[in-house]
């Protein structure tokens, strides 16, 4: 069995009469990219406060790298990589500064730091700006600047504490775009969110969590199922379409399939897995189609679902 | 200890980006100390090693009393401390004092003597020009040490009058002789002059001291804008322990102190003529005030939870110690006041100095010791304190 990169069980933490996380349970394994998802205060960042070691539980565990985490505890720190949700950096130094100071931290010799430095400015696409002062970068190089920081030392573990909040869509885009090639590099990343795209885009799993607690958690195609809900794929034809639905129905992965108004809906498990088949069926039946509309239930709804509320209520 | 100099090295970097250290570190004290020594060397004629106070004497007496005064007077003026201008009346001398002629008259009264020796009371009354304060302080605590001497030799002429050891008309004898007691006191006073300092270096030295709290007060400052800012969390999720945070602002905050402290011994010597000593005696010294004051700012600091009330915290405890340590008007005398103020590192440091200029470095060793005492005390309840302050 393999490791998991993070382990959390049972965490529970409060501040004074407010019971911020109640009982938080998740792991991520090498690679995978796990996803927070819940609205503003459902305890996200004081879950991976205490997952960063910035925090310390009342109850339950956090190892990292099998390893156990606490504020005091200095090896697991070593192997993560906290992107805090404010930026947090210095904005009197300049970009390299940054990152050497923070390289330093981390125990990073001076000959690796250099040349790392670089390989970062450059992910981060600030090498042309590596010399200017923080305080002189547009609210979008300096998110890039809070990222860049880090992964500097090539953690294991990368936590991001919502990083796109408030940034351009430009800037946002380029950030998701770098969580996504750290990801297929074989980073471990823990990724908080309220936007219910970017968990999709982004999450191999997602915890949805609200009011300190995990809802439910999975890949999205798996919590999608725990709210008992398919794609529904609408094929819109030309032509007779009665016996394409009788072979349809017999096709592996469709619940259900009927005629309805010059087109043939599908409740499907998977449309992607049926929608080539589907189509090759309708054609061999001598219907010609005109048009294919697949409709997936989100995450958003998935929300809606389990807690009763809108993921930006 | 890496770490905490890591984080010192940047602290650094950022300090001598923020010119504000060396305005509050260098600038401020070297004006305000041309400004006091300017304000306060108004009734003295000559600043430096040989300091000359222009006092009034109006002798309306003639008396064993004032004939008693005015040698003492004349004692300290060949040592070359006053230079006394003697006056017909007292209207002449209080001209004298109004236009600036003196910083200080003194009026002995028509009746002083008989006055106390009949014991019915009498006032010598001390004239001070307003521009002189010094002058007038200085001339006031001689009068009161006179004060205090004749009150003990008027005790033991009645006492000696009571037991019948001497008759009525040997009373002004006994009187006289005790009023010839301040002349030994006033030679202990001159004693005492060579174990302070001129008073450019005593306003520099104090100054220099009360500035450097705002310096040290930037260690918990520095720490709780971090915290503000974000980036105490990202310090604190490295692998480094919280001590070594507390640590290296507490460096950057010793080794800032320090070179300010060294600019303004230079910048003072060259350009004011302060005259501040041993420079290894005055080098140890200025280390152990500078560990005392980041002590004391540290622990005022851990009382605050924003880096806005830890600066006004600070600001008022430095400006309180700096009154109480002397380094606006100097505390003389065994007062209250003078014991209060040993518990301020700036009355340790300029008596520190003080005691180094008239003596040897050795001198120095018991300021040295109280002030290092007081950075171990403040420090370790400090730190205890700011631990607070380290989280996110």
């Amino acid at each position: 069995m393999v490791q998991p990169v993070l382990d959390v069980a049972g965490l529970e933490k409060s501040f004074d009469d407010i019971h911020a996380v109640r009982g938080v349970s998740f792991h991520i394994d090498p690679g995978e990219t796990y996803g927070l998802l819940g609205p503003n205060g459902a305890g996200k960042t004081t879950t991976i406060s205490i997952a960063s070691g910035l925090l310390e539980a009342d109850a339950g565990m956090v190892k990292v790298v099998g390893e156990t985490m606490t504020t005091k505890t200095l090896g697991p720190k070593a192997a993560v990589g906290l992107v805090p949700q404010d930026v947090a950096i210095y904005p009197d130094l300049t970009a390299r500064e940054n990152l050497r100071f923070f390289g330093r931290l981390y125990g990073m010799e001076k000959a690796r730091l250099g040349s790392r430095v670089d390989e970062v400015l450059d992910v981060i696409g600030l090498s042309e700006r590596a010399d200017d002062r923080a305080d002189e970068f547009s609210g979008g190089m300096k998110r890039r600047l809070n990222i860049g920081i880090g992964l500097l030392h090539q953690p294991t573990l990368l936590i991001l504490d919502e990083p796109t909040v408030g940034v351009d869509p430009q800037s946002r885009n380029a950030i998701l775009e770098s969580v996504e090639q750290l990801s297929a590099e074989g980073l471990a990343v823990l990724y908080t969110t309220h936007y219910m795209e970017e968990a999709e885009r982004l999450c191999d799993r997602v915890g949805i969590i609200d009011q300190g607690e995990i809802k439910a958690e999975g890949t999205r195609r798996e919590l999608v199922r725990l709210v008992g809900q398919s794609d529904r794929v609408r094929i819109a034809v030309a032509g007779t379409s009665h016996k394409a639905v009788e072979a349809l129905r017999t096709l592996p992965g469709v619940r259900e399939a009927i005629a309805s108004d010059g087109a043939i809906e599908l409740i499907a498990d998977r449309a992607a897995q049926v929608l080539a088949e589907s189509l090759r069926i309708v054609t061999d039946a001598g219907a010609s189609v005109t048009s294919v509309e697949v409709e997936e239930p989100d995450l958003e709804a998935v929300f809606l679902h389990l807690t009763g509320k809108a993921l930006r209520d | 200890m890496t770490a905490a100099f890591t984080i010192a090295i940047k602290d650094l970097a950022q300090r001598i980006r923020d010119r504000s250290v060396f305005i509050i570190g260098i600038i401020a004290p070297l004006a305000l100390a041309f400004i006091f020594n300017a304000i306060f060397g108004g009734g003295i004629s000559d600043v430096g090693e040989n300091i000359t106070l222009d006092i009034g004497v109006v002798d309306e007496d003639r008396g064993p009393i004032a004939t008693a005064f005015t040698e003492v007077l004349a004692d300290i003026e060949s040592g070359g401390f006053i230079e006394l201008t003697t006056y017909p009346d007292e209207a002449a001398g209080r001209v004298g004092a109004e236009n600036g002629e003196v910083g200080a008259v003194y009026v002995l009264g028509p009746s002083l003597s008989s006055d106390i020796i009949s014991g019915s009371g009498a006032a010598l009354t001390v004239i001070g020009n307003v521009d002189a304060p010094t002058t007038t302080q200085i001339a006031s605590s001689i009068a009161e040490e006179f004060t205090l001497a004749v009150r003990r030799g008027n005790t033991a002429a009645v006492a000696a009058l009571i037991a019948g050891s001497i008759g009525p008309d040997e009373l002004e004898a006994v009187a006289r002789d005790a009023g010839q007691t301040p002349s030994a006191l006033a030679l202990g006073t001159v004693e005492a002059a060579t174990r302070q300092l001129d008073p450019t270096t005593y306003f520099v030295a104090g100054l220099s001291v009360f500035f450097l709290f705002f310096i040290a007060g930037m260690s918990v400052t520095s720490m709780l804008d971090e915290r503000r800012e974000g980036t105490l969390g990202r310090l604190l999720a490295a692998p480094i322990s919280p001590g070594s945070i507390v640590a290296g602002k507490s460096i950057t905050s010793v080794i800032i102190a320090l070179v300010a402290m060294l600019i303004l011994v230079i910048a003072s010597t060259f350009l004011m003529g302060a005259d501040w000593g041993s420079p290894l005696g005055v080098a140890v010294l200025a280390f152990a005030a500078v560990l005392a004051i980041v002590a004391i700012m540290t622990l005022v600091g851990g009382f605050a939870h924003t880096a806005e009330q830890a600066g006004n915290l600070q600001s008022i405890v430095a400006v309180t110690l700096a009154m109480l340590g002397g380094t606006f008007v100097p505390i003389s005398g065994e007062g209250f006041l003078s014991t209060l103020s040993l518990i301020t590192p700036n009355a340790w440091f300029l008596r520190g100095l003080g005691d180094m200029a008239g003596g040897s470095i050795a001198d120095g060793l018991p300021a040295f010791v109280v002030l290092m005492v007081i950075a171990a005390v403040a420090g370790t309840t400090g730190l205890l304190l700011v631990r607070r302050s380290v989280r996110v």
